[in-house]
């Protein structure tokens, strides 16, 4: 005979708060239990009452009615309850009935407090303390992880100790004959250890044969100078978005000291890890024209599948997601530029939204523009007008659909020059309206994927310096902010609107993620931080001392989490064919992944409530 | 009166058993048929087979203690039955207890005499309970050459009367039963936890009566 109760043991491991405990404590608690049976309407415990056990929702559901208050939250499945009571020696001070016809496990009070005597992560969860669990759930969550690319150092995955060299001053054919002999596709090209420039096959062919060049020719003049290079300790997320974004298959590793210390490949990794997401990148950056890149583009999604299926994590997958859509905006303006000409004046083409912030998933709209030099002629900016239009209509046919708000390079208000851009954004900070900030909070997390970068970088830093100087600004940002609706109701649990047919689902776009970025932005500007993606603002608000650490690391978290569960959602959807969206029904997330998303909401509301308390003056 | 005056003069009986286990049987208390069903002790058994026939030989056994209020997991008690009968194979794909297992399990003396200790003084509660009166009287009367007088309340019976006339060859099966008082799936086919679900849906089927119910009203 065994000791374990088998279908009540599974069932406690799926719940918060019996997952912290060991197969065998379990076991043996499964043991202790008592089952109880309740009609929907009965009283389980009443206000008054001597409770000596804590109570589990095995099915069915339970409302707790808060003593002497209009106040009740609903327990479903997964839930304990009447832990308050036992915490204060027994005493019932909220009586609890059943919603419906309830099944419910009676663990005794004995059982209960030597849980919490002898297990930390038990009694951590009876702690009340949303934070702290969600520290838990996610450091649990990454420890599960298959494969945690954050983790893995790239110096760790290249092939061979000692790179390949060459001298600067070597000539090609030398070159070539030490590639040949060291059967290696890319050659450091370095004085001593310090990296001057990388030759690879791919230069052979094109500026070597294909121009036509002397062999006896130093290999200076046909290397790529000054390469983007990684740290040894960078991890193979990091190179991986490297060469997603720009293209190339080889980067340079340098050690502490700077000097070079291998190449990696993007076969290393790929041996590593196994995934598509760089021969994407590859696809996109190759792309001779636009059949190409759209069909390049087009296998975004199911890089994306794959990545989510390989164990990559939120965090990564939007970098790399990200990484891939940067690279068709650069690709169809290289493109856009080479049917029209090279342009006549410098200019930036920025992205602005989830794809500045580095934090896109697929299925997102377009929002772009240009940021046009001052010294542009009246004449040139047809030529911009033309540009705008033709990638825009590119980048719609790569699933990059068109802004529905015309946030786009193809409509004139968003090609501007930069004291044009400087009036706008002077006109949004020192004159704001409730409108116009509703529309404009996406034109703070802008970026440049092409061309003039340094145009953007000071229209940038001008407007984040200009933000903070302006209080009533801020105070805009903060309570625009406040638009959000929270889906947490008093006893954390989940409100939730009914969607068209009729399922209750949580928007975990409009819902979660936007209220932490909104938070983080509001913040970061309010400080004058020109920083763009959301966790970059918190670190740098941490290091500014404008907020707490633990504050920002819980935001992170809810970040993380609910990007998690958005990511999984989407990449069900992407693999039936779906059209993805952020519409998740709780009913589709485990009682475990429930009380987490709870705990989340609670972080994101008070993230929200420091906003309105330190710059909405209290009004929202 | 028929039932109680049969049951009673079973129990005498017993009284002058030569077997220990027996004579405790007899000798317990024994609660009154008037008593209300909600206050009284009851054991929710259930037994696998080998098939549906008389000779049938008896696989696991899984039972526990329970009543209207609560069912206590602390007293559950299962065990594989040792049996050196060949397995019919249909049975046994059902049950998932192969040759080896039922090989290696408790004797079945050991087995049925912790449940007459167990169903003492307790009304027995089973989902087609007189599959489980049966073969408990089969084994009994094996081992001992006596007849064991059980008292039961029979879930399927009882969710006939509470609702007749459903339409379907399944509707009476303990999972459906189950699934209309909102009750949780659970794997079939493990004795104890098949005991389980029937404490739980008998706690059901009772809130739905008047709580004046009396046990001669439910026992069959």
């Amino acid at each position: 005979m065994s000791t374990e109760i088998a279908e009540v043991a599974q069932f406690l491991k799926g719940t918060t708060a019996f997952q912290s405990l060991g197969d065998d404590e379990r076991a043996a608690l499964s043991r202790r239990v008592e089952i109880r049976y309740v009609r929907a309407g009965e009283a389980i415990i009443s206000a008054g009452d001597h409770n000596a056990h804590l109570f589990l929702v095995r099915s069915g559901a339970v409302e707790l009615r808060l003593a002497g208050q209009e106040l009740s939250a609903r327990l479903e499945a997964g839930s304990a309850f009447a832990y308050p009571s036992l915490l204060r020696g027994g005493e019932v001070h909220n009586t609890t009935c059943a919603l419906e016809d309830t099944l419910l496990y009676a663990i005794p009070a004995e059982q209960f407090h030597a849980l919490r005597a002898t297990n930390a992560g038990f009694k951590a969860f009876f702690a009340k303390d949303e934070t702290r669990r969600l520290a838990h759930a996610i450091a649990q969550k990454r420890a599960d992880a298959d494969y945690n690319l954050d983790r893995h150092e790239v110096g760790k995955l290249i092939g061979r100790a000692t790179p390949v060299t060459c001298e600067p001053g070597a000539t090609i054919a030398e070159a070539v004959k030490l590639m040949c002999d060291e059967n290696v596709s890319t050659l450091a090209i370095a004085e001593g250890r310090t990296l001057a420039g990388i030759f690879t096959d791919k230069d052979i062919r094109v500026r070597v044969v294909g121009a036509r060049r002397s062999v006896d020719d130093p290999v200076s003049t046909v290397m790529t100078p000054a390469p983007a290079t990684l740290s040894i300790h960078a991890s193979a997320s990091e190179a991986m978005a490297l060469m997603a974004r720009g293209g190339f298959r080889h980067v340079p590793l340098c050690d502490e000291s700077g000097s070079l210390a291998g190449i990696l490949s993007a076969t290393d990794i790929l041996s590593a890890i196994g995934n598509n997401a760089i021969d994407t990148g590859m696809a996109i950056a190759k792309a001779r024209d636009n059949g190409e890149l759209v069909e390049a583009a087009r296998r975004i999604p199911e890089s994306f599948v794959a990545m989510v299926k390989g164990g990559v994590h939120a965090g990564q997958a939007m970098r790399f997601t990200s990484a891939l859509g940067e690279a068709v905006h650069r690709r169809a303006a290289q493109l856009a530029e080479g049917r029209l000409g090279p342009p006549p004046c410098p200019y930036a083409f920025v992205v602005f939204g989830s794809l500045a912030r580095d934090e896109q998933l697929v299925g997102s709209d377009q929002d772009n523009g240009f940021v046009i030099s001052d010294g542009a002629a009246t004449a040139d900016l047809a030529y911009f007008e033309a540009l705008g239009t033709e990638i825009c209509d590119l980048l719609h046919e790569c699933g990059f659909v068109h802004c529905k708000g015309g946030i786009m390079a193809k409509n004139p208000q968003q090609r501007l020059t930069v004291s044009g851009w400087q009036e706008r954004y002077a006109n949004w900070i020192s004159r704001p309206t409730e409108d116009a900030i509703l529309r404009a909070t996406i034109f703070f997390d802008m970026r440049c994927v092409h061309g003039d970068a340094q145009l953007s970088a000071h229209l940038h830093d001008e407007t984040a310096h200009l933000a903070s100087q302006n209080p009533l600004f801020i105070s805009y940002l903060a309570r625009d902010a406040q638009r959000s609706k929270v889906p947490l109701g008093i006893f954390r649990t989940l409100v939730l609107e009914k969607s068209e047919d009729g399922q209750k689902v949580f928007d975990a776009k409009g819902q979660a993620i936007m209220p932490i970025v909104d938070t983080a932005r509001t913040q970061a500007l309010a400080a004058g931080l020109t920083q763009v993606g959301t966790i970059d603002r918190l670190k740098a608000l941490v290091q500014a001392g404008k907020i707490n650490a633990d504050d920002a690391q819980s935001l992170e978290d809810a970040l993380i989490l609910v990007n998690e569960m958005r990511i999984a959602h989407q990449a069900r959807q992407v693999a039936r064919g779906i059209q993805p969206d952020n519409k998740i029904t709780p009913a589709d997330l485990s009682s475990l992944e429930r009380d987490y998303l709870k705990d989340a909401f609670r972080v994101i509301r008070d993230g929200l409530d420091g906003l309105r308390r330190n710059f909405a003056g209290g009004i929202a | 009166m028929i039932k109680k005056w049969r049951f009673e003069r079973a129990l005498g009986a017993l009284q002058k058993s030569p077997h220990e286990a027996l004579r405790s049987f007899a000798a317990s208390d024994w609660p009154a048929r008037n008593m209300p069903a909600i206050d009284a002790p009851m054991l929710a058994l259930d037994f696998e087979l080998d098939g549906l026939t008389k000779d049938a030989h008896l696989l696991q056994a899984g039972w526990l203690e329970c009543d209207a209020r609560s069912i206590a997991l602390s007293t559950a008690c299962g065990f594989d039955i040792k049996s050196d009968a060949r397995l019919k194979s249909e049975a046994v794909v059902i049950h998932g207890i192969g040759e080896q297992r039922a090989a290696a399990g408790r004797e079945l003396g050991y087995v049925i005499d912790q449940l007459i200790a167990a169903l003492s003084g307790r009304v027995l509660v089973a989902h087609a309970a007189m599959m489980e009166r049966d073969a408990l009287r089969r084994a009994v009367k094996t081992l001992y050459g006596a007849d064991l007088p059980i008292r039961a309340i029979c879930t399927l019976t009882l969710e006939r009367r509470l609702n007749p006339n459903l339409v379907g060859a399944d509707a009476y099966r303990l999972g459906p039963c189950r699934a209309r008082y909102g009750l949780p799936p659970y794997a079939a086919h493990d004795a104890l936890t098949d005991a389980i679900a029937a404490a739980e849906l008998f706690q059901a089927q009772l809130s739905r009566m008047p709580r004046d119910t009396t046990l001669s009203q439910l026992e069959c």
